[in-house]
């Protein structure tokens, strides 16, 4: 399935091409998790990435949802 | 360890030892012991029996990183309760450099009459006639103070908005730069400065008389490493460096907690055109500065430099919260049009928060339209010219949702609620509920904890305890001058012992993790409690508007759901 990506943070960084306006497409299994969409973006744990959809933010094992847009965020704390 | 008394009554200055009772306490932590211990709680916060405490951290002047957050405390003339507001800037590392604790203004001076506290780099103080500084704007005041004084002056200053005695006044402190952009913002503290007669506070950086420090050679290690570890703390580097506090806007708005349209939605339209990535990326193409070092002994950097399109200076650090209440509140989602905004405020001295949300309750009863950056330019311009419709802007949210009739007031204790819906983010409803300080992002802020997967932001589960801890560790937190970016830095086991070596040496003390932040966060907290309640706080006043319990907030269409028993159960101790 395919699920379009915007990133966060400092995540694009490693995107050279990466086009905010228009995020990223990205090709992953079905049933692919949080975890495995990382993983297909070469995102390390390090980076503290999380998933939002919909509102929420995902765990590492939820699903991804084929159509359905996420945003890669890195955590922060409150200013 | 000295303390400057200033009487505006009578024009006297007292320096004088630190008191014994107030021996081991600094910022925050002074001035709420202090104000509860001397100020009759039902006095009228504009008038001579408040105290406005001007106080740096602990271990502010030391040569540990960034440790110049400045505490000042009054009783407020905003909620009618205690307050302590802290500011970045150089100030609270050039009193430290002094040896002075505190500065103590008390009284009153004559109606009309308007001064200058200039302490020099002997620590020697003065009052200094202001009159022709009456009414003047702080950008333009603190230019003509560098003129005077010399470019290494530290300033503490009050705006109009502070003359005129505005309850959301602010005291506007200068950076690195000499630019009056940090703010003592919450509280109506620049209406206590002003009452009290008194502009400015000057202070010369040049200070060479710190307290000592009890064990110099431990403190050296031991600040070494810790200022190693707040520079390497990830979200230091990969976040507050490149970003600053705007980075939150990204993620709050996908979680769809950022208060928006006067809190009638969790997520701004248009969002993406505010956020710190879109704001980092306008700041370098026009060549400002993205990662700019604001505050004295930063080694963070979260603050940046915001220009217009010919590369002209138009804010310094514009950060999340004001984006929040400029942009979100308002529904203005144009960086430029808040970035005005911003300035406006620090040059006129107003708390950027309360003022946007006060606009916002304004366009929410159908004054002006939300998204209309012209008429929120103009209302603030009202503030500062003291107009009618300004009078009551500077009034605060719940003035001019009573002048406009509109029950829609986010406020707690008449002070404006920050940027994280309680509906959407159940533990910092209890934090805005509860604080002794009136609706408060700094009092203890959960979103580092929802971010992090470790509690859920919309069950009721675990909300009050996470609001107790943090409000606890902010309380002890706020009295050292640590600025919040290193504070998180020192959570984890390893750094937290390190700071205690530092405390220690610093204090020649023995303290342990249940002394700090336990027993000092708890006693600042008493002392908080205890003022509100002799100032007539009952526990009914512990509670958000009703709307945030009875009206969901899309997208998730929840309303905020902690009963009065669990909020009234958080200072059990």
């Amino acid at each position: 399935m395919r699920v379009r990506v915007k990133l966060y943070g400092t995540l694009s960084q490693q995107f050279p091409d990466y086009r905010h306006s228009e995020g990223i497409e990205v090709e992953i299994p079905d049933g692919a998790t949080v975890k495995d969409l990382l993983a297909r973006l070469e995102i390390s744990e390090s980076q503290r990435a999380l998933v939002a959809m919909e509102g929420r933010i995902l765990k590492a094992d939820d699903t991804m949802r084929c159509g359905v847009p996420v945003n890669v965020l890195q955590a922060i704390h409150g200013g | 360890m000295k303390f400057i008394t200033v009487n505006m009554s009578n024009k006297t200055i007292d320096v004088g030892d630190v008191p014994e009772k107030y021996r081991g306490l600094g910022g925050r932590g002074l001035t709420s012991v202090m104000i509860n211990t001397e100020v009759p709680p039902k006095c009228d916060a504009l008038g001579p029996e408040n105290k406005l405490i001007i106080a740096p951290g602990l271990l502010s002047g030391t040569s540990l990183v960034n440790t110049s957050r400045i505490s000042i405390g009054a009783k407020s003339p905003l909620t009618g309760g205690i307050k302590e507001s802290n500011a970045g800037g150089t100030v609270a590392a050039a009193l430290g450099r002094l040896g002075i604790t505190a500065i103590i203004v008390e009284g009153q001076a004559q109606e009309g009459d308007l001064n200058i506290l200039r302490i020099d780099k002997e620590g020697k103080a003065s009052l200094i006639a202001a009159q022709e500084y009456r009414g003047m704007r702080t950008y333009q005041f603190v230019g003509k103070i560098l003129d005077t004084y010399g470019k290494k002056s530290s300033v503490l200053c009050i705006g109009p908005a502070g003359e005129y005695k505005m309850p959301l006044a602010s005291i506007q402190s200068s950076d690195v730069d000499g630019h009056p952009c940090h703010a003592a913002a919450r509280g109506g503290l620049g209406a206590v400065m002003g009452a009290k007669g008194l502009k400015a506070v000057v202070v010369d950086q040049g200070g060479n008389n710190p307290d000592p420090i009890a064990d110099p050679e431990a403190f050296n290690e031991a600040a070494k490493a810790l200022a190693k570890i707040i520079k390497e703390e990830f979200v230091n580097v990969a976040m507050m460096a490149p970003l600053g506090t705007a980075g939150l806007v990204a993620p709050v708005n996908s979680m769809g907690a950022f208060p928006s349209y006067n809190a009638r939605k969790g997520m701004l339209d248009g969002w993406e055109n505010i956020s710190g990535e879109a704001m980092a990326e306008l700041i370098k193409k026009r060549g400002g500065n993205t990662t700019h070092m604001g505050c004295a002994q930063c080694v963070v950097h979260c603050s940046n430099i915001f220009v217009d399109e010919k590369g002209n200076y138009v804010t310094g650090s514009l950060e999340y919260e004001t984006i929040w209440s400029m942009g979100g509140m308002t529904g203005i989602a144009d960086l430029d049009t808040i970035a005005r905004l911003d300035f406006l405020c620090d040059d006129i001295g107003l708390d950027t928060m309360s003022t946007g949300v006060a606009i916002a309750v304004a366009m929410d009863a159908g004054y002006k339209q939300f998204g209309d950056g012209k008429a929120a330019i103009e209302m603030v311009e009202e503030a500062g010219k003291d107009t009618a419709f300004g009078r009551i802007l500077g009034n605060g949210p719940a003035a001019v949702g009573k002048h406009f009739n509109n029950p829609r007031v986010p406020v707690v204790k008449k002070q404006s609620v920050a940027a994280y819906d309680p509906r959407a983010m159940l533990g910092n409803g209890v934090t805005f509920a509860t604080t002794p300080m009136g609706a408060d992002h700094t009092a203890g802020n959960l979103v580092g904890l929802y971010l992090a997967q470790q509690l859920d932001p919309l069950k009721p589960e675990g909300q009050v305890e996470a609001s107790r801890f943090l409000q606890i560790a902010m309380a002890a937190f706020d009295a050292t001058g640590l600025c919040f970016m290193a504070s998180v830095a020192l959570l984890t086991p390893e750094a937290g012992e390190v700071f205690m070596k530092v405390l220690n040496a610093k204090l020649g003390t023995q303290f342990g993790p249940d002394d700090f932040p336990g027993a000092m966060g708890i006693r600042v907290l008493k002392a908080e409690k205890e003022f509100n309640r002799k100032a007539g706080f009952t526990k009914e006043d512990d509670r958000l508007p009703r709307f945030y319990y009875e009206e969901p907030l899309p997208p998730h269409n929840t309303v905020f759901s902690i009963t009065d028993e669990e909020l009234d159960s958080i200072f059990d101790f």
